[in-house]
Parts: C-alpha cells; structure tokens; sequence
C-alpha cells in the first residue's frame, strides 16, 4: 500500500495526515494541476457536485449515494472549505483522490479556495487549532491558485436510461418522449421525473411530477451506468437523438456564474489565474455571481460579482454551443434549481448546511452518449466553428439539454459527533470583559 | 451649556491624575492574527498628541492619529473633543405624547452630491462612538456627510413632560419610538441644515442602533433616498441569546468613576473599547456627574441606566434576520470576531441576499476599535451601491440591436482587467 494509500483511508477516517505528508501532498497536487487549463475537459459520464464547506460526514453520504472514486467519475465545483468542521479531512481527502486518480476526479475553484475568504469563515483557525501553525494552511491556499477555473463536460446523453424496469402502472402512464430529467432520493428511488417531448418540437417539455416510489433495484450500485434496458419513451431510440440535426452541446461548471467580461469559453482561457482570487474582475466574477430572475445584468448583493438574467444565459449558451451551465454557490432548499428553461442549474451538495439550515442536497449525473458509438462531438465551445458547415436559416441545428439525474440526500447522522459545545453568546450591546470568544477544540 | 458640555468641562477643569499608569500595549490596539496583520492599514491605534493642549478648542490640524510622542500614560485617558471630529451639532426639538424632547445629533454636512451617512448608536453608547469612524470616512470620501444622533435617554438628548407634574416621563425606548426617532431627526436636519433636498441616505446603525436602521428601512418611511444600510454587529439569533447574560454582565461593571479619564481607562484596559483614541472621544459622552452623589470621591455615574431598560430588549431584536433581508437597499452586515448568523441570515448569506464582512479581530464595538477598517468597508459599501456611479453592461437585447447596426462589432471586455463598468475611484 502506498502512501498516498494509507493517506486516503486515514483522511477517509476523518483523521488528518501529518504536515509533512500535507506538504508533499500539495506539491504533488500543484504539479498536476499546473498542467489543467483554466477550463478543464471533462468526458461524460460524470457526476457534478456543489458547495461542500467542510462537511465531511456529509462528503462521505455523498460518495455513498453517488458510488465511489474511482468507480464514478466527479466534479466538484468548489469552496470544499470553510464553516463546517472539517474542512482540512475534506479537502486533503479530495486532494488525495485527485492526485490518485487524476482522470476520474475534477477540481474546480470557489470563492472560498482564498486566503481572504478561509481566514475568516473557519478553514484558517482549524488549521492552527489542528496543527498547531498556519502551514498547512498555507500549503493548501497555495494549492488553492492553482485550481481550475471552470470545467466542460462533454458527450453527455440527451436522454436518461432509467436505472431500473419501472413498475407497469408507470410505464403505461408515461408520455411519448424521453425521459429528460429523473430525481432520485438517497435510497436510490425515483421522486419526480420530467420528460422531453419528441424531438423536432419545440423544446417545451412536459413535466411529470407524480410520486414514483419503489420497486426500484436499488441493488445496483448508485453512479455505474446501467446496461441500455432500452429507451423510455415509446418511440424514441437512441439513434434518434443521435441524428445529424440534433446534438447535447457542452455543459459549463464554474462555481459562481457568467462575467459580463467573458463572452465565450476561451475568455476564460485566456485569464491567469495563478493568484488569490481578486475583488474584481473577471476572474471573481465566474466565482462570486448569481444568476437571478432579471434581464441583464445587475449589483449582486454579495459586494463581488453581478446577477445575470436569462437572456444573458441563453445568448451565452447559445455563443457556445453550451446546452447547460451547471454552478453552485448559492444555497438551494432542494439540493438543485433549474432556471430560465433549464438553461442554467444550482446543484448544492451540502445537507443542513452548516448543521443548521435544514436543506437537503443534490448531485447531479450526465450519462455518457453512446449512441455515436463512444465518439465525442467535440463541443468545446468555439465561436463559429461551425461555420460554412451546417450553420445557416433552414438547418439550425438543435441543441437540446443532457439528460439529467440528481440524486437528493440528507445530512449523515454522524455529523453531529465532535460538535463543539454551545458557542459561548456574544454579549450584544456590550462586550463583556475577559470573556473573549474561545475557539472549540474539535476533532481531536 | 448642555450638561454634556458642561461634562466635559469639568473634567478639564479637574484634571485628576490618574490613579494607576496605565500601560498602553499600543502592540495590542486594533490587534490582529498574523496574517491580518500583514495587510493591516495605517490605523488610529495609541495616544494622540493632542494633550499638550488643555483646552477644547477644536483646532482640526491636530494629528490625533499620530502615534503617541513620548510616554504619556496621563494623556491616554485625556477627554477628545467631538469638535475634532464633527463639523457641528443640531439640536432639534420636538414635542410629541406630552412630551418636549430635544434630540442632539452631530453633523458634519455633505459635499455636492456626497451621500449622507446616518448613524444609529447601539444601547447605553452615543452618537461619539462614531466619531473616530465619521472622521476615518470623511478622509476616505471627502464629499461623505455624516450624521451621528444621541438617542433617548443618551448622550446629549434630553426629555421632559410638557404637563407640569413633577413626575418623571415614562421610559419609552420601544423599537418603533426609536425608529420614528431617526426619521423625525433626518427629516428636521434637512430643514435645519437648509438642504432643498435630501442627499442619498446611508443608514448606519451599531448593536441596538442597527435594529433601529433595519427597522426604518423596512417601514421605508426615508423612502428612495435610502440607498443602503449598514448594520453592525448585532444578529437577531445571538442577540437573543446573550440576552440573558446582560443582567450579569451590568451588575459586574463599575457603577461609578473618580473621573472621566477613570471612565476612559476602565473602557480601554477592560478592552471594551479596544482603541484609546475611541474611548477619549466616546466615553466622556456615556457618563455623567452626579451633584449630590452619594459618594463624592467618585461622581461620575452612566448616564443610561440599562437595566431600567430591560423590559425592552427582546422587542428590539425580535424580527431583525428578517426585516434586514426584506427591506429594500443595499444591505451589508459587519460582524465582529467570528460569524454568528443565526439560521435566517445563513440562508440568506448563502443564497447571495447581502454582503456579510467579519473583521476578526474587532471587539462588540467594531467602529471604535477599528475606526478605519469599519470606515474603508462602509465606503466601499456606498460606492458599490452608489446609483450615480453605476453603469452596468448592456442587456442583451440592447447589445443585438446596435451590434445589428454595427455589424459585428461586440461589446468585448478586457479579460481579467478591473471592473470596467465603473467610474474610476480616486
């Protein structure tokens, strides 16, 4: 067993690793991710998570309910730090995974991968509380710099393949379509589906939201694709979707949202991002902004960043051949929100956050698209490479949305444990002399 | 003369040595972990220069932020006067329930188009806490006005029945009295001050003060003028919850000072106020000389007394997370220490409905003990929300047409440069 190994099923016990061994573990980290451009690639099938803040129980029900590295392939898009306890084990657990399994594991930056940021809002103090000095700290903010910006996922199927037979009542009052999107609870039984009517249409879809409880195998280990049990609408094929006019175009993760100083894809590329993240810019904008009910653009209430409309997510999309932006950042009581026709998705995966907030979590699965046996449409967000192609009036080719699984899951029981007392109350209107704020030990 | 200048005179006039040398660890004034240190800015820590002068003659040249010249352990308990640090004070009179209340305030006037920053002390504090901040804003945005009140029953502010019977007026410290306060008060000052207009309003409230703020701008009675609000380091979850040790808390704390400057040393060494040039400006405010006192050797008593005020407390904070979040403007929330949000306002942090910003290193009294990093954020906070200065890029609509009319020719940001959809700050 290597080190790297023995890091992982001691980081996977919640028990951090010696600095030294966080040093090499960093180092290691950096050489990789020095290498990842801004916009990492990324091969459908994949799993994308959202915002973790330290809740390593909570980390450890995610893998449950979306199958482990390597066995499924993930995408995190960031602040995996910060407010719950245990950041360091979360973080160091991911790094590991990463440089183990470099292929099967994406790292992406948020806002709170910052010396600014972690100082503040817990990652910082748990060091020192932890190791007893800020190098680790250090270490990893350096590691911080160098993560990926953003990430695009490509070869995601347009349509699920459920992951089980349905029940005859189901099947028969299933509409003609495909099957677009499947909600899944944490035992692996599908909640709510949505179907996409059949091609050529519009691309309204009918939603379906009827309870389907069980009978669901969920034997079958969460996260490995099953084999083609065959499609669900009555008539579509796989081929179907496949055909030349209709294609899934690229997904976008990033953390944060759209810049107004970034049009396209290789904008992002073109930023240097080796640096703390600035308070401006374009750079803090992918980070820090939200997408919002509004047209445009608009002040973001967060004091960084901007709200983007629907417009501006569609004339993005659309610029890009992207089909979807998956991001994070904001907290959703569901664990996941669709927003303006599907074009942009909220995916967050940390359960009653901040052991308080009484939200459930979400991942969200691309199925891979096997129906070009295997080869990928490079979609890799080029303006105009199409052109003089297929591009003009009469053959606008359609791009029509992955099909799309989240998987919805509550907070692990056990991530009560090591709670730290009551915080002692701040006195409001005055400060009570001597009685400075103690931090709690915890973790150890 | 008010009874407040009447204070201070007093204590110029005594000129009591203090009694133990105070140790001025200036290395501990507006303290910081050492990372925070490295980008600590300048700052109003240790004692000012000023005590070489005995008098209260405002002379606004005087370097109070200096580092202090010499041992001086004397000066470092010296009485400031607000003069250095507001243009003017108003005193505005309004009668209402039978009662004749003269509400005092400070004022330093806008600029031109500058905003207007209405500050609102928390409980038991007074319109002086901001001084130290009002000035460290004025030298960051020159055209800023600020208006920093003494509520009821504080600092300068006096009530009396207008019916002849000799019994005392009711204590009302209500929340909504202390609302309809501060709109009488920005309405008057407009008035008094001669504006034909009011500037655009910045409300500032710290503690208790930011109950009152929040609740003005949810009753949107300062109407489009209000562009943002501040509040300081009050959350309605802790606030509750600390509560119940303020009772503890007011019995332990001295009753009664020798002096101003004994006021002044308790503030600073108990580490209340953690910034001494604060604590000069500020306390001398909160205290007040008894004439018969029941002991002479120290007659200087609170001039707010808080525990008669107990039966206010929960109304003051109930309701806050939520109001804060609902009312319209800008909204920033500046916390001391750490983060304690209470479960409405980390929903609401995480879901992106306002600006939260913790200065770790700062006591309950943020805008004394780190009068210049309160006053660069409360800055920042007003130009990001400062309609005048916001262009914000094109919607795509917009962009379509005139890229339609232009023929190809996009909007094409600067990647990875500064924000280009603002004005360039000085």
């Amino acid at each position: 067993m290597s080190d790297l190994d023995r890091a992982i099923v001691q980081l996977r016990a919640c028990r951090p690793i010696p600095e030294p061994q966080v040093r090499e573990l960093c180092y290691k980290a950096r050489e990789l991710l020095i290498e990842e451009g801004n916009v990492v690639s990324v091969d459908a099938p994949v799993t994308i998570c959202g915002d973790i803040h330290g809740q390593f129980h909570d980390l450890m029900e995610l893998f449950r309910v979306g199958g482990d590295v390597p066995d499924t392939n993930y995408l995190f898009m960031g602040d995996f730090v910060d407010r719950g306890f245990y950041s360091l084990e979360s973080f160091l657990l991911l790094l590991c995974l990463k440089v183990r399994y470099p292929d099967r594991i994406t790292l992406i930056r948020g806002n709170h991968e910052s010396r600014q940021i972690t100082t503040v809002y817990g990652f910082y103090d748990e060091c020192i509380r932890k190791y007893g000095s800020a190098n680790v700290w250090r270490y990893c903010c350096e590691v911080f710099d160098y993560l990926a910006l953003g990430a695009l996922v490509l070869g995601a199927s347009s349509e699920l393949v459920p992951l089980g037979t349905l029940n005859d009542a189901a099947q028969s009052a299933m509409p003609d379509g495909e099957l677009e999107t499947e909600v899944l609870n944490s035992k692996g039984e599908v909640t709510s589906v949505t179907y996409r009517k059949i091609l050529r249409s519009s691309s309204d879809t009918s939603t379906d939201t009827r309870d389907i409880s069980p009978p669901r195998d969920i034997s079958a280990p969460p996260g490995e694709t099953p084999s083609r049990t065959g499609p669900a609408g009555t008539g579509a094929t796989g081929d179907s979707s496949g055909s030349l006019s209709t294609t899934t175009g690229a997904v976008l993760c990033v953390h944060g949202g759209l810049s107004p100083l970034v049009d396209s894809v290789d904008k992002i590329r073109l930023i240097d991002r080796k640096q703390e993240v600035p308070h401006e810019g374009a750079m803090c904008d992918l980070l820090w902004s939200d997408p919002d009910e509004i047209e445009g653009w608009g002040l973001s209430p967060r004091g960084a960043g901007f709200l983007f409309g629907g417009d501006i997510v569609k004339h993005f999309n659309h610029k890009n051949d992207l089909s979807l932006i998956a991001r994070a950042h904001q907290l959703v009581m569901e664990g996941y929100k669709e927003m303006f026709d599907g074009g942009i998705v909220t995916v967050w995966s940390a359960p009653n956050y901040c052991y308080r907030c009484g939200n459930v979590a979400a991942i969200l699965d691309l199925g891979e698209d096997a129906s070009n046996g295997g080869t990928v449409a490079r979609s890799n967000g080029d303006y105009g490479r199409s052109n003089g192609i297929s591009r003009n009036e009469s053959m606008e080719r359609r791009i029509v949305g992955p099909g799309r699984r989240y998987r919805v899951f509550e907070a692990a029981a056990q991530d009560t444990r090591g709670m730290p007392a009551k915080k002692p109350v701040a006195d409001y209107f005055l400060y009570v002399p001597g009685e400075e704020l103690v931090q709690p030990v915890i973790g150890t | 003369m008010s009874d407040f200048q009447k204070a201070f005179v007093r204590s110029q006039l005594a000129r009591l040595p203090s009694e133990a040398p105070l140790i001025l660890d200036e290395a501990e004034e507006e303290t910081s972990n050492s990372f925070a240190a490295a980008h600590r800015d300048d700052d109003s820590s240790s004692a000012s220069s000023a005590s070489s002068v005995g008098t209260i003659i405002p002379s606004p040249g005087r370097n109070l932020f200096a580092r202090s010249r010499g041992p001086s352990a004397r000066q470092a308990s010296n009485s400031l006067s607000w003069t250095d640090f507001y243009a003017q004070e108003l005193f505005l009179e309004h009668a209402v329930d039978a009662l004749h209340i003269t509400h005092h305030a400070y004022i330093t006037p806008p600029n031109g188009s500058g905003p207007l920053f209405v500050m609102h002390h928390g409980a038991g504090s007074s319109g002086l806490s901001f001084a130290s901040c009002a000035k460290e804003i004025r030298t960051r945005l020159p055209e800023a006005g600020i208006l920093s009140i003494d509520a009821r029953y504080h600092g300068g502010t006096t009530i009396d029945s207008i019916s002849h019977e000799a019994s005392e007026p009711e204590l009302d410290l209500r929340l909504e009295t202390l609302s309809s306060d501060l709109v009488f008060i920005v309405t008057e000052t407009k008035l008094a001050m001669h504006w034909d207009m009011l500037p655009d309003l910045v409300l500032v409230g710290h503690s208790l003060g930011g109950a009152v703020i929040t609740d003005v701008a949810k009753r949107g009675d300062l109407g489009s003028k209000l562009l943002a609000y501040a509040v300081l380091d009050v959350v309605e979850g802790s606030a509750m919850d600390a509560l119940q040790s303020m009772e503890t808390y007011l019995s332990t704390r001295p009753a009664r000072f020798a002096s101003l400057s004994s006021g002044i040393e308790w503030h600073t060494r108990s580490r209340t106020i953690r910034n001494t040039a604060s604590a000069r400006v500020s306390v001398p405010s909160l205290l007040k000389e008894e004439n018969d006192s029941s002991d002479p050797s120290r007659p200087w008593v609170w001039r707010t007394n808080l525990a008669n005020t107990k039966h206010f407390w929960e109304g003051w904070f109930v309701g806050l997370s939520k109001k804060f979040l609902e009312a319209k403007g800008g909204k920033l929330l500046l916390l001391a220490g750490t983060d304690r949000l209470d479960k409405e306002l980390m929903i609401g942090q995480m879901q992106g409905k306002y600006q939260l910003q913790v200065l770790p290193d700062s006591g309950h009294f943020i805008q004394e003990d780190q009068p210049s990093k309160a006053a660069q954020i409360l800055v920042d906070f007003y130009r990001r929300n400062d309609r005048n200065a916001l262009i914000l890029p094109p919607k795509v609509g917009d962009m379509m047409a005139s890229r339609a009319m232009e023929k190809g020719i996009g909007v094409e940001g600067r990647v990875g440069s500064a924000n280009p959809f603002k004005k360039p700050l000085s």
